[in-house]
């Protein structure tokens, strides 16, 4: 699946996007309530089970892959729920999508600094 | 009538709440944002308004993408603090203003504005951080709320003209008011910032800067500009800034700016407040 974004590398939620990553998104949604994260942590597997995730979005969440998710529909807002039950910083994630190391991520976005 | 008493911007990153949460407050990296939030919090608390109005923008947490209202407004008596994926935050239950709301709802109704009315809502981030800078971490809140949420997560959001025209009504629906309390209006979000895509962690401080500068005395160009240009200019969320129109569009053509800031990066994140007042 490729979706064009109308601004260069910043993919919008728009209908094409919200409609192929609704399963995503609503996985990750069920991860706001504290039964959601608990099934999530005790059986990864049989909790997306539960929603119709294609494939390759199932594969993607299965190794954390931020910049895939969001290719595939993925909006941040709800995928960030995943980092609240696997702690990942916020950084971390806009590194992977930036396609850079962290510290690269730090120095060339944001100028080298560490609130947050 | 009621008293329109200043217009305030500012951002609301989750990053600062996560902060004072941690008990880094007074920490070298945190100490100078929070410190040019000090002014705007003493004159705020010297000058006693009774509601808040807090424009902001739900952040998938209390609406799913099942029914994304483009519009929204609370009229409950009393709000919770959302569970965003760790466990909702300890801070106190919002008090809504909800006498004021529903005026509100009337006039947004006729004067063609169509909300979503929400009585039951639980508030994120969004919310929770303009609050907590304005007014701090009391054991309870001292001012009343009036919740107005924007759609600014899927496409399409509201454009800034029209946010520029909901601040028009909101002066409005303040004027007509028949009670004496006295309102500060919050328009939240930005400032530039995006968080997804290849271009994850764009930030633009130069034009953050020019933002803090001219969104009291100059803001034409801000009111005129597309979506896309926000896009582009302060980044995919950093398009929030929206919602600040709400807030300027409120307050007369000529305002003092009484107080400002501006830091990078919060988090990922250009960091900005004003504090506006109407000439009279």
């Amino acid at each position: 699946m490729t979706i064009t974004d109308r601004i260069p590398d910043t993919p919008l939620l728009d209908r094409a996007r919200s409609n192929a990553g609704y399963a995503l998104n609503k996985m990750a949604m069920g991860l706001s309530t504290p039964a959601g994260r608990a099934a999530f942590l005790a059986d990864e597997d049989s909790y997306l089970d539960r929603f119709a995730l294609s494939p390759a979005q199932r594969a993607a969440v299965k190794a954390r892959d931020w910049a895939e998710m969001v290719r595939l529909g993925g909006n941040l807002f709800y995928i960030l729920k995943i980092s609240a039950v696997d702690p990942t910083p916020i950084r971390a994630i806009g590194a992977a999508q930036a396609g850079l190391s962290l510290e690269d991520f730090l120095d060339q976005r944001l100028g080298k600094v560490t609130n947050g | 009538m009621a008293e329109l008493l200043a217009g305030l911007g500012t951002s609301h990153v989750p990053s600062i709440a996560a902060a004072l949460d941690k008990g880094l407050r007074d920490s070298d990296e945190w100490k100078p944002f929070f410190d040019g939030y000090i002014p705007a919090q003493d004159w705020v608390r010297a000058h006693k308004p009774d509601i808040a109005v807090v424009i902001f923008n739900d952040h998938g947490n209390s609406f799913f993408l099942d029914r994304i209202p483009t519009l929204a407004l609370g009229v409950a008596e009393e709000y919770q603090p959302a569970d965003e994926g760790w466990g909702p935050r300890a801070v106190p239950n919002f008090i809504g203003a909800s006498d004021f709301a529903w005026h509100l709802a009337d006039q947004m109704v006729a004067g063609h504005f169509d909300p979503m009315i929400c009585r039951e809502l639980d508030v994120d981030h969004g919310l929770q951080v303009p609050m907590e800078l304005v007014f701090g971490r009391p054991a309870a809140w001292p001012v009343k709320i009036v919740p107005i949420l924007v759609n600014t997560i899927q496409y399409p959001i509201p454009t800034p003209q029209r946010m520029w025209e909901l601040g028009q009504l909101l002066r409005r629906a303040i004027a007509s008011y028949p009670t004496d309390e006295k309102i500060i209006v919050m328009g939240t979000g930005g400032l530039s910032h995006q968080l997804q895509g290849a271009r994850a962690g764009y930030i633009n401080p130069d034009a953050d800067r020019a933002w803090i500068a001219k969104i009291g005395a100059d803001p034409a160009r801000y009111r005129a500009m597309t979506r896309e240009d926000y896009i582009a200019e302060f980044g995919s969320e950093g398009a929030e800034l929206i919602m600040w129109l709400v807030m300027r569009g409120c307050m007369d053509d000529s305002v003092r700016t009484l107080h400002q800031q501006y830091f990078a990066p919060a988090s990922m994140t250009g960091a900005g407040m004003v504090l506006l007042e109407n000439m009279g």
